[in-house]
C-alpha cells in the first residue's frame, strides 16, 4: 500500500513538474485553456487505461484490441442513427456489441492461450484488433462522418473554456469507474477471485476458484468499458476507426504508468498525459513531438518503477 | 384497360430510351461510334487507397473516359490499355508500381495519378525516364514543383490562397491562422504560401500544423486563438476538418471568426455533416466547377460517369480532375501523327506542347510547357455552406501572391497572357 501511494505521489509530482515547466511564463488564462482541453482528452486516455487494467488484473491479458472493439461499437451506433434508430437504442446496441465481442474473445480464444506468456497473450489480442479493424474498415469505407450525443449541446465554462456535458461525463465516468472497480475488486467475492486469478492462476484453479466464470465477467466489464470509451471518443475526438483503434496506445501508456495494477495512478496518468500533450503545444520546439508524449512518459515511469528489477511482463 | 397499359408501356419504354440516349450522349475522343481495335496503347496510373483515405476517384473517372474513348474510335483507331496500380500510401509500393509501369510495361504516359506518396517518391524517376504524368490529385510540393508532373487539380496551396483571398476581400480578414497538416511538403508549404500572400498585402498570418497522429485537435484550435487571428482557414482533409470544426462549435466560435477552407471540405456529404451551426459561416475554395455545374464539359463528365463508371464511383472534384486529365491526354494523342503515339519521347514532347486547352470545369486554360514547375489550375470559385448544401458565392477568380509570380511569368512566355 505504501509502495502504491509512493508511486502515485511520484507520478503526480513528475507530471505536475512537467506541466509547470511547459506553462512557465505563459499567461494563466492561456494555460488554463490548455489544461482544461488536455483534461478532456486525458480523461479518455484514463478511461481506456482503466479498461485495460481491469482485464489485466483479472486475467493477466493486456488487451490491445480494446480500441478496435470500441471503434466497431461507435461505427455501428452511428450507422443505426443513420437508419433512424432511437438514439438510446443505438448506444445500447453499440455497447452490447463491444461487450459481446470481448466475451467472444474471452470465451473462445483467450482460454487457449491461458498458460502462455503475457507477451504472447498481448500479441494475440493485437491480431484480434487487426481483424476487428479490418472488418470495420471493410464495412465503413473512408467517408465524412460525425457522431453526436445530445449532451454535446449542454455546456459549462471552466477557466475560460467551454466544456460540454459529454466531456464532463467522461471525466466523471473515469473517476466513478475507478471507484466502482476498486470497490468491486476489494469488497466482492468475484473481485477477490479476480485478484487471486491474476496473482496465480494455477493455485486459483487448485483451490476451486471458478476460472471461466471469473474471466468471463472480467472480459464483459472490459468490453463494456471499451464500448463506452469508443462512443465518447467517436463523439469528442473523431469518428474514424483507425484513429479510435490506435487510441489504445496512449491508454496503454496510462495503464503502464499504473503498473497495470494501480487504478488511481492510471486515472492520474491518463489525465496528465492529456494535459502534457496539450501543453506541449505551447512550446515552440517540443510541439512538433506531441504524439511522442505518451510513450516518453510511460518509458520514464516504467524505468523508475522497474529500477533494480528485470523483465516486466514476466514479473508477475 | 389494355390500351391504357399499352400506352403506359410505350411511355415507359420511350422514357427509358431517352435515359439511355442521354447516358450514351457522352462525347469522347474521336466520337465516331466505332470500337477501337489493334494493338493497345499502354497508359499507366498510380493512386492511393488504404487508411487514411481512398483516392481512387480520379483513376476511376479516367478509366470511365478511356472506356468511352475505346468505344468511340480510340486513339487513331487503337484502344487505350489503362494500367492502374494502388500504392496503398506505401513509398516502397509506390516506387515498385512506377517501375512496373514505366520500365516493364513501357507505358507512354501516366494519366490520372492521385497519390501524394507516389508523387514525392517518383517525381525524379519520371524525369529520368522522360515520361510525363498528367496527374489529377496532386497534394505535395514535389508534385507541383517537378518538370514531369502536371495536374488538373490545384492542391492545398492554391486552394488555400484562394480561400485566404476570399477571407480578406469579402469577409474582412486582417489576420489569418491557417490550420494545416504536419506533413512535410504539405502543411508548411501551403500555409506558408497563405502567409506570403497576407504579407504581400501588408496583413498578418500564422499557421498551426496539426499532427495527423495526434487525436487532440483542441490544442490546434487554442493555438490558433492564441495567435490573435480574426479569421481561421481550415486546410485539412475532410475528416480532420470536421473534427476541428466540431471543437470550434463546442467553443461557439462560429461567429467570433470568419471561416474558410481549402477544397477538401467541398464534399457532398459535408454540409449535412457540419449541420445547421455552420450554415452561412463556412466558405470553401473549390478547385474546379461545382459537381452539378451546368457547363457542357461538366455535363459530359457526368454522362461519361453514368455510362461507363461504376455507380458507386464517387462524383467528386477528384473524379472531375481525373476525367479532365484523361480528356486532355486523348486530345493530345489524337492530334499527334499516328505513327508516333507509341514513342514515349514524342508523346512527352506532345504533352509538354499543350497550350490553352479549355474546359468549363476549370476557370483558366490548361497548359504544360517545359518548366521545372507546373500549376496550370490557379483560379477557382468559392462556395458557401448553407442550408445543408453548397452555394456558389464567388465565380472564377485568379489567385494572387508571391508563389504564383513565376507561374504567371511562364504563362506570359507561352503567350497565354
Amino acid at each position: 500500500m505504501a509502495q502504491r501511494t509512493l508511486t502515485l505521489f511520484i507520478v503526480t509530482a513528475l507530471m505536475l513538474g512537467t506541466c509547470t515547466y511547459l506553462a512557465w511564463g505563459k499567461p494563466s488564462s492561456v494555460v488554463g485553456l490548455f489544461v482544461v482541453s488536455g483534461l478532456a482528452v486525458g480523461s479518455l486516455y484514463s478511461l481506456g487505461g482503466i479498461g485495460l487494467v481491469v482485464l489485466f488484473r483479472a486475467t493477466g491479458v493486456l488487451n490491445l484490441s480494446n480500441g478496435a472493439i470500441g471503434a466497431l461499437g461507435v461505427m455501428l451506433a452511428w450507422q443505426l442513427q443513420q437508419w433512424n434508430f432511437p438514439q438510446i437504442a443505438t448506444w445500447v446496441i453499440g455497447i452490447a456489441t463491444t461487450t459481446l465481442l470481448a466475451l467472444v474473445y474471452g470465451r473462445l480464444i483467450a482460454p487457449g492461450l491461458a498458460w502462455r506468456d503475457p507477451v504472447v497473450k498481448a500479441v494475440a489480442t493485437l491480431g484480434f484488433a487487426l481483424i476487428v479493424l479490418g472488418i470495420t474498415a471493410f464495412a465503413w469505407e473512408d467517408d465524412v462522418r460525425k457522431f453526436a450525443l445530445p449532451s454535446d449541446k449542454i455546456s459549462y465554462t471552466l477557466l475560460g473554456l467551454r466544456i460540454t456535458l459529454t466531456r464532463l461525463i467522461v471525466i466523471l465516468a473515469a473517476i466513478a469507474i475507478v471507484i466502482a472497480v476498486w470497490l468491486y475488486l476489494s469488497k466482492t467475492r468475484t473481485g477477490l477471485n479476480m485478484r487471486a486469478l491474476a496473482d496465480n492462476r494455477d493455485i486459483s484453479a487448485l483451490i476451486g476458484i471458478p476460472i471461466v466464470k471469473t474471466e468471463t465477467i472480467a472480459w464483459g466489464i472490459s468490453g463494456l468499458i471499451a464500448g463506452f470509451t469508443g462512443l465518447m471518443f467517436g463523439d469528442l475526438v473523431r469518428l474514424e476507426p483507425f484513429v479510435i483503434t490506435f487510441m489504445v496506445i496512449p491508454a496503454i501508456s496510462a495503464a503502464i504508468c499504473g503498473q497495470l495494477r494501480n487504478l488511481g495512478v492510471v486515472l492520474i496518468a491518463g489525465l496528465c498525459i492529456g494535459v502534457i500533450e496539450s501543453m506541449l503545444t505551447l512550446h515552440p520546439v517540443l510541439k512538433s513531438v506531441r504524439p511522442m508524449a505518451p510513450f516518453v512518459i510511460a518509458i520514464i515511469v516504467l524505468m523508475w518503477v522497474q529500477r533494480g528489477r528485470t523483465n516486466y511482463f514476466a514479473g508477475n | 384497360m389494355k390500351k391504357t397499359t399499352l400506352v403506359g408501356l410505350i411511355a415507359l419504354g420511350s422514357l427509358s430510351m431517352i435515359g439511355t440516349a442521354s447516358a450514351n450522349d457522352a462525347v469522347c475522343g474521336l466520337n465516331n461510334g466505332q470500337a477501337a481495335s489493334g494493338e493497345p496503347i499502354k497508359v499507366g496510373a498510380i493512386y492511393g487507397n488504404a487508411a487514411p483515405g481512398d483516392f481512387s476517384a480520379a483513376t476511376d473517372a479516367a478509366n470511365a473516359y478511356f472506356k468511352c474513348v475505346n468505344e468511340n474510335g480510340g486513339i487513331h483507331g487503337r484502344p487505350i490499355q489503362y494500367l492502374v496500380e494502388n500504392d496503398q500510401w506505401n513509398p516502397e509500393l509506390a516506387a515498385q508500381a512506377a517501375a512496373k509501369l514505366v520500365k516493364d510495361e513501357a507505358v507512354v504516359a501516366m494519366v490520372g495519378n492521385s497519390s501524394f506518396v507516389e508523387m514525392s517518391v517518383n517525381a525524379p524517376m519520371y524525369a529520368e525516364n522522360g515520361i510525363m504524368a498528367m496527374a489529377s490529385g496532386c497534394a505535395v510540393s514535389e508534385c507541383f514543383e517537378s518538370s514531369n508532373i502536371v495536374s488538373t487539380n490545384q492542391g492545398p496551396l492554391a486552394s488555400s490562397v484562394g480561400a485566404a483571398m476570399y477571407a480578406v476581400e469579402e469577409l474582412g480578414a486582417t489576420n489569418i491562422s491557417c490550420i494545416g497538416m504536419a506533413i512535410p511538403s504539405v502543411g508548411n508549404w501551403s500555409c506558408g504560401a497563405v502567409q506570403s500572400y497576407m504579407e504581400s498585402k501588408g496583413l498578418n498570418a500564422s499557421y498551426v500544423l496539426l499532427n495527423p497522429a495526434a487525436p487532440d485537435v483542441n490544442s490546434a484550435l487554442l493555438e490558433a486563438i492564441a495567435s490573435g487571428a480574426d479569421s481561421i482557414l481550415v486546410n485539412l482533409p475532410a475528416g480532420l476538418a470536421i473534427a476541428f470544426l466540431s471543437v470550434a462549435e463546442e467553443q461557439d466560435l462560429g461567429d467570433a471568426y470568419s471561416w474558410t477552407s481549402s477544397t477538401p471540405l467541398y464534399d457532398a456529404s459535408v454540409p449535412k455533416t457540419l449541420g445547421e451551426y455552420w450554415s452561412g459561416k463556412m466558405f470553401v475554395s473549390a478547385e474546379l466547377t461545382t459537381i452539378d455545374g451546368a457547363g457542357a464539359d461538366n455535363q459530359n463528365w457526368l454522362r461519361v460517369m453514368d455510362a461507363y463508371a461504376d455507380p458507386a464511383d464517387p462524383r467528386d472534384t477528384f473524379a472531375q480532375a481525373g476525367y479532365l486529365s484523361a480528356r486532355y491526354f486523348v486530345k493530345t494523342m489524337n492530334e499527334m501523327n499516328p505513327v508516333n503515339v507509341d514513342n514515349r519521347a514524342l508523346v512527352t514532347a506532345a504533352i509538354q506542347a499543350i497550350k490553352g486547352y479549355d474546359s468549363d470545369l476549370m476557370c483558366g486554360p490548361y497548359y504544360v510547357g517545359r518548366a521545372d514547375r507546373h500549376m496550370p489550375n490557379h483560379a477557382g470559385i468559392i462556395v458557401e455552406v448553407r442550408d445543408e448544401a453548397f452555394h456558389v458565392v464567388r465565380d472564377c477568380f485568379e489567385y494572387e501572391g508571391p508563389y504564383f509570380e513565376p507561374i504567371l511569368d511562364a504563362e506570359k512566355t507561352l503567350g497565354l497572357r
